[in-house]
């Protein structure tokens, strides 16, 4: 029965946190009081992506975007717009530039200047539902496949479209497919990674919990070309809801006969198996996901012959990550071509980057969330047009891509163009699909220790350049951030990144350095400063910052009020009312709440 | 096969070598840490990187793990390869700078003192170095699965699962044969077992069972082989290049049939343990007679070398004779070969080192052939012989000159002197002993033993070799203590008689037998379940029993039970006992 | 003169017999009283010879066969052991104590032992006296050799 209005409720993982649950219960409560039941739906839809207004409702079918919904709003809301047909302005979008609500969803700049094809079916359809999956396209593709290409035109498909690997490496996906299809072998396996372990990236989570069946299909699609019975996939053990939201599509699916035994009537077979990963970053990386699979402990293991070739068990194994599972449907159904149509061009017709790519678009910019765009697109677009730019009218300094191993890019490299080749060239990489926007008040040596502080917990610890080097190298930046660092650390950080880029055993540890090399290399006087001045420009190494009182501000403007020396909670503030305070900087322990107490700003941060 | 040059060298080897093993054998060297050709490499201390040039481009790998591929050319000592080891090399030193191999590999790499300093610096000179080898070995080879790493990153640490010994670790050992550093060590915890027989240190699993028995193949003993408890390992399989080792063989029951059997099983040593005031199996360097001749053996564990249990040439030896022989408390016999032997031991310690040698006799019994004369000569070669049975062996606990010896306390019975000997070393003269098995050896061959407790001949003087029962001979110490002389004489006149038995061509068997006289058997049955050899059968036609005379052993059972008298034991019929009843009662 | 005990032995070939010998061979001193009869076996020994030999003027009678599980004819000496139980119960009947025959295993190898059991047993035969079985059947009339019994 077709509905008047369809309340789209986002219940992605930001939204959940931020009570969509409740508000769900809200807007059943308030439709049934109205007896609006029969013309007005709610649907849980999963994430919409725009996850810095949550939790967020889309109704259609006008678009009309709600956002930072509480449960008080939604009577008024449902009497007003729901029963009296007149959306509400004040739940609306509004630009903090323009202070113009903007009802419709679209013409959002967040949304405006996405484009959707691994997440073409987010906030539009009931993740568990299988028809309205099926409502829109889905398992076309995978129908389109079986019944009128080979395996071979399936694959070569593939490697027109240009697709590269979502996941970190940017590998030809046709190409690693054509490997595994080339040896021969009585068991070839496939696995889905999900193992997302870049601090603040969400795609993969986001594309399970928001589209299960589109990575189902892909797989689908993958395991006819390849001749593959057995599927895995490598999921979180911190993704509960999308664990939750996979598993019932699985259900769905062999109800519909999309999985198990003689597949449409064709002869396939294929099940898919969850595995769970026990939270460790090393175990995306390929080889070590598979030692987990296969119940040992998750290391890199050291590799010239590819799992294409040789992995689980020995047999070719095929491993993409969800968000390029994802887009293979598309592929097939709409064509190669349409695919390769979008993104950028390599200079022989090779290389390049085809089609769209998921950012988690986080920091300090406005709009954070999940956002697809095609490549080829500028970061300054991505972080100024969907990302609304800096909050509370900072400068920009940096933004890094690529996860916590991806280097951090300067303003002036704002307009290159999102491209695997193009990040690499520049110290960066594409990763997969974090984007970490910074202002003037980070600082960029405190980054680099903190993104390399993570990845030395994270390193499997395996190889001696990556375990022993790193510590060194994060030992340095800790005493640089401590102002005890020497000119001769700088040079040392050098020759370590340039020892681990060369002779790790993985990509975990060849990557490694690249926070510390690129900050290096964009902002060096930054480093100079610390080592040489023993000064934080960003004032966040408190052990380089000093806070001083004014005296002329604060017996002039604040007649000594005081409030400085009450608040102080190592009372290092010593003074008299109407007389001028001082900090003593023996006690001073730089909490920073003497700053923020002071009407007057009298005191200031070197 | 696939060419490629290393350093400019071109060799030729098989396809999927690794450029570790190519290098190897054009005798490039290249550093490695963690590589060892038992497990699959694993290629994480990175030291054996070198640069594989292909056409323009080069990159760096790891050599333990990169295949050959035609054409490349691999770089063991450019610029940037020698850079990277020493860099790898001093992040290593940094981190153990004491650990022995760390260090030698660092001289060899032209490392010196490291310029970083490592906070999680260990400066053990076992300390493990993360190199996995013990991880990989048990995983790999020995497929135990018991130890592993834990945590991440820095903090990575080898670990047991759950921090304690998994009843899943069969104590193999490899693990700590691999370690390079000796950082796992086997420790033996309240070892209650009994000493290995005639060892000196631990059995391997792989073994000669006797070097002069036929075939001299190796065996393996199933209860300590790594493959029986796991079924992993298979080492001996990879490294035999004939193929010859097979897993699947079982210990099998052979039948044979034989006419006749020579028993030549041989003889135990006595327990010295027994006697503790020798201290045997408490003090150490307290040695029985075989443990010696272990030592003195070119294939024995010290390869010939007399040395005491620190590795130190004795300066004093002691041997006692009669342990346990000539002793009322445990054999009253002569073992007869021990004073023969102990001089021998005295000949080849004068010949192998400088220690003084003192023997402690009751008698000297050289008695055969060139002994009395071998005798001689060992005094002439400055051997000491105290007459005088040995009271106790005791150590030396206190300080002074003769701190952490032996000493050996007896009365020298010709000087009439309490003497004590200090020593570094003591060897028992273990009395011969029958086998432990004797018993139910002797019975099933329906034999006796003496008082001695070794096999009874069937008459000591006249038929020394053979037993009562017809076709089992004895020969050897299995009879009674000899030495090898007469074991040789005994033998072949064993192998003799029972050739003269096969020339012959038949048996002869004893007129011993019973025999049922038709008449008067009334077919009652009673002898036929009597008979031990199943030798009466029944006639169902004439309802008689009847004797098989080559069953029949003449035993007489029968004939004892028979109510009817019907049966005769020719030789010893009733009438004729009967009439030796009446002689032997005449008078 | 003292009496001399006259004592029938039945001993087996294997085992006994050769005991005995050994002693004779160790020098043992033993009793000289030991009349023996070698039988293949403890089994051979038929009741009757007991009987007989009580009968032909023997004061006792010694058995010897090979220790249990040591019989050269797997079980002939479990036959003896059997037998002689039963004889025993008729013999104290026939007014003999049962004292005067004994049982014994004695191996090849234990020539002590057949000493020390030959010196014993004559011991206790000479300590018991004479049996005189046959003249006490001979000089009672039949009723009185009936009561006798």
């Amino acid at each position: 029965m077709p509905f008047r209005l369809n309340i789209m409720l986002c219940t992605g993982t930001g939204c959940v946190s931020n009570g969509a649950f409740p508000l769900l219960e809200a807007f059943e409560k308030e439709i049934k009081k109205h007896e609006l039941h029969g013309e007005v739906a709610v649907i849980p839809t999963g994430c919409n992506g725009f996850c810095a207004v949550g939790p967020l409702v889309v109704v259609q079918p006008d678009e009309i975007f709600y956002q930072r919904l509480r449960i008080e709003d939604v009577p008024f809301l449902v009497q007003e717009h729901f029963l009296k047909g007149r959306p509400v302005k004040k739940f609306m979008y509004t630009p903090p530039e323009t202070k113009e609500p903007i009802p419709v969803m679209s013409d959002i700049p967040f949304f405006g200047k996405q484009m959707l094809i691994a997440l073409r079916n987010r906030g539009l359809i009931d993740p568990e539902n299988i028809d309205e999956y099926i409502a829109r396209d889905g398992y076309k593709g995978f129908t389109k496949a079986i019944t009128t290409m080979t395996p071979k035109q399936v694959i070569d498909e593939v490697k027109a479209s240009g697709l590269r690997g979502r996941g970190g490496g940017g590998f030809p996906t046709g190409l690693k497919w054509e490997v595994a299809f080339n040896t021969q072998s009585d068991e070839k396996f496939i696995i889905i990674n999900c193992d997302e372990g870049d601090p603040g990236a969400f795609m993969d989570r986001s594309i399970v919990e928001s589209d299960p069946h589109s990575v189902i299909e892909g797989v689908l699609i993958g395991a006819y070309a390849l001749g593959v019975k057995q599927v895995y996939i490598y999921v979180r053990m911190e993704y509960p809801l999308a664990l939750k939201r996979f598993y019932r599509a699985l259900e769905h699916a062999t109800e519909y006969g999309l999985l198990g035994k003689n597949i449409l009537g064709k002869g396939m077979d294929l099940e898919i198996e969850v595995h769970r990963g026990a939270g460790a970053f090393i175990c995306g990386e390929e080889t070590a996901l598979i030692r987990s699979i296969q119940g040992f402990v998750g290391e890199a293991q050291a590799k010239y012959i590819y799992p294409a070739e040789k992995g689980l068990n020995g047999k070719p194994t095929i491993i993409n990550n969800v968000e390029t599972w994802a887009n293979i449907p598309q592929i097939i159904l709409r064509g190669a071509k349409w695919f390769a149509s979008i993104g950028t061009r390599g200079k022989n017709g090779d290389g390049g980057s085809t089609g769209t790519k998921v950012f988690s678009l986080v920091g300090k910019v406005h709009n954070t969330g999940l956002v697809e765009v095609p490549m080829g697109i500028t970061l300054r677009e991505i972080i100024y047009d969907i990302g609304g730019g800096i909050k509370n009218n900072k400068k920009f300094k940096s933004v890094q891509t690529g996860g916590p191993s991806g280097g951090f890019l300067p303003e002036s490299l704002l307009d290159l163009p999102v491209d695997f080749d193009e990040l690499l060239k520049v110290g960066s990489m594409m990763g997969s699909g974090g984007m970490v926007v910074t202002d003037e008040d980070n600082c960029m040596v405190d980054m680099a220790r903190y993104f390399l502080d993570f990845v030395q917990s994270e390193s499997c610890g395996k190889c001696i350049p990556c375990r022993e080097g790193t510590k060194r190298m994060l030992d340095i930046l800790e005493r640089i951030t401590f102002g005890q660092g020497t000119e001769e650390d700088l040079v040392k950080l050098e020759e370590l990144s340039k020892l681990i880029v060369e002779s790790s055993l993985c990509a975990l540890g060849g990557t490694a350095p690249n926070p510390v090399l690129t900050t290096m290399k964009y902002f060096r006087e930054e480093y100079e400063a610390h080592v040489k001045n023993k000064k934080c420009p960003a004032h966040t190494c408190k052990p380089l910052i000093t806070y001083t009182i004014d005296g002329k501000i604060c017996v002039e403007k604040g007649h000594g009020c005081g409030v400085c020396r009450k608040n102080c909670p190592q009372s290092a503030i010593a003074g008299e009312l109407k007389k001028e305070h001082r900090i003593d900087p023996a006690k001073c322990d730089k909490c920073g709440i003497c700053y923020d107490v002071c009407k007057f700003d009298a005191i200031y941060v070197d | 096969m696939i060419t490629l040059k290393i350093d400019g060298i071109e060799v030729q080897v098989p396809e999927e070598t690794t450029v570790l093993k190519a290098a190897e054998k054009v005798g490039v060297w290249i550093p490695t840490m963690c590589h060892n050709d038992l497990f699959e490499p694993y290629a994480v201390c990175r030291l054996c990187s070198v640069e594989v040039v292909r056409g323009k481009r080069s990159r760096v790998v790891t050599a333990c793990n990169y295949p050959v591929s035609e054409g490349i050319e691999v770089l063991t000592d450019s610029e940037n390869i020698r850079w990277i080891r020493k860099f790898l090399m001093e992040l290593i030193l940094s981190r153990w700078p004491n650990v022995k191999v760390v260090k030698e590999m660092a001289e060899k790499l032209n490392v010196g003192k490291p310029r970083y300093e490592s906070l999680e610096k260990d400066e053990a000179e076992d300390a493990c170095i993360l190199c996995g080898q013990c991880v990989n070995v048990c995983r790999e080879v020995v497929q135990a699965n018991v130890i592993g790493f834990s945590y991440r990153g820095i903090k990575r640490e080898v670990v047991l699962p759950l921090g304690e010994q998994s009843d899943k670790c069969i104590v193999c050992g490899a693990c700590a044969l691999v370690c390079p550093t000796g950082h796992i060590k086997m420790v033996i915890e309240d070892y209650k077992g009994k000493k290995p027989e005639f060892t000196l240190g631990p059995k391997t699993s792989i073994y000669v069972p006797t070097m002069q028995g036929i075939p001299r193949v190796p065996v393996i003993d199933a209860e300590s082989c790594i493959h029986f408890k796991t079924g992993g390992c298979e080492v001996c399989a990879k490294v035999c290049e004939p193929h010859a080792v097979n897993y699947d063989m079982k210990d099998e029951i052979v039948e044979i049939d034989v006419g006749q059997i020579l028993l030549s099983t041989g003889y135990d040593i006595f327990d010295a343990s027994k006697m503790t005031q020798f201290g045997y199996g408490r003090l150490n360097d307290v040695y029985s007679s075989l443990e010696f001749e272990m030592m003195l053996s070119s294939m024995g564990p010290t390869s010939g070398k007399v040395l005491t249990k620190d590795g130190k040439e004795p300066r004093s030896i002691g041997i006692v004779h009669c342990v346990g022989s000539r002793d009322t408390n445990h054999h009253p016999y002569c073992s007869r070969v021990c004073c023969m032997y102990a001089l021998k031991f005295a000949h080849l310690v004068c010949d192998r080192t400088d220690a003084e040698i003192y023997q402690f006799y009751i008698d000297m019994r050289a008695f055969g052939k060139g002994y009395e004369e071998f005798y001689v000569r060992i005094l002439d070669e400055g051997v000491k012989v105290i007459r005088g049975k040995v009271a106790e062996v005791s150590e030396v606990t206190s300080s002074g000159e003769y701190k952490n010896q032996l000493i050996i306390r007896c009365e020298d019975t010709l000087a009439g002197k309490i003497l004590e000997v200090p020593v570094d070393m003591v060897i028992l003269c273990n009395a011969i002993e029958p086998r432990k098995d004797i018993d139910a050896v002797r019975r099933l061959f329906s034999i006796s033993k003496s008082p001695d407790g070794f096999f009874l001949e069937r008459h000591p003087k006249l038929d020394p070799t053979s037993t009562m029962s017809d076709g089992i001979y004895i020969a050897g110490c299995a009879q009674g203590p000899k030495d090898i002389p007469d074991t040789v004489a005994q033998a072949s006149s064993a192998a003799a008689r029972i050739l003269s038995y096969i020339s012959k061509g038949e048996v002869e068997i004893d007129p011993v037998r019973a025999w049922i006289d038709d008449k008067y058997c009334a077919g009652c049955r009673i002898c036929n379940n009597l008979c031990p050899y199943t030798a009466i059968d029944f006639i169902e036609e004439k309802k008689i029993s009847q004797i098989n005379d080559v069953l029949c052993k003449g035993c007489g059972t029968c004939v004892a039970a028979c109510p009817a008298s019907a049966i005769t034991g020719k030789g010893f019929s009733d009438a004729q006992i009967v009439a030796e009843l009446e002689g032997l009662l005449a008078i | 003169m003292e009496f001399e005990p006259r004592i029938i032995a039945f001993f087996c070939n294997w085992c006994t017999y050769t005991g005995a010998d050994l002693a004779g061979v160790s020098r043992l001193k033993s009793p000289a009283n030991i009349r023996v009869i070698r039988t293949m076996c403890s089994g051979r020994v038929d009741p009757t010879f007991i009987l007989k030999a009580f009968e032909l003027g023997a004061d006792g009678i010694l058995i010897g066969g090979c220790h249990p599980g040591d019989c050269h004819y797997s079980e002939g000496n479990y036959k003896a052991l059997r037998r002689v139980h039963l004889l025993r119960k008729m013999l104290q009947s026939f007014g003999i104590d049962e004292k005067r025959l004994r049982l014994e295993w004695i191996s090849a190898s234990e020539g002590d032992v057949y000493q020390h059991v030959a010196t014993e047993f004559t011991a206790q035969i000479r300590s018991l006296g004479p049996l005189n079985w046959k003249q006490r059947f001979e000089q009672k009339e039949p009723k009185e050799q009936l009561i006798a019994v």
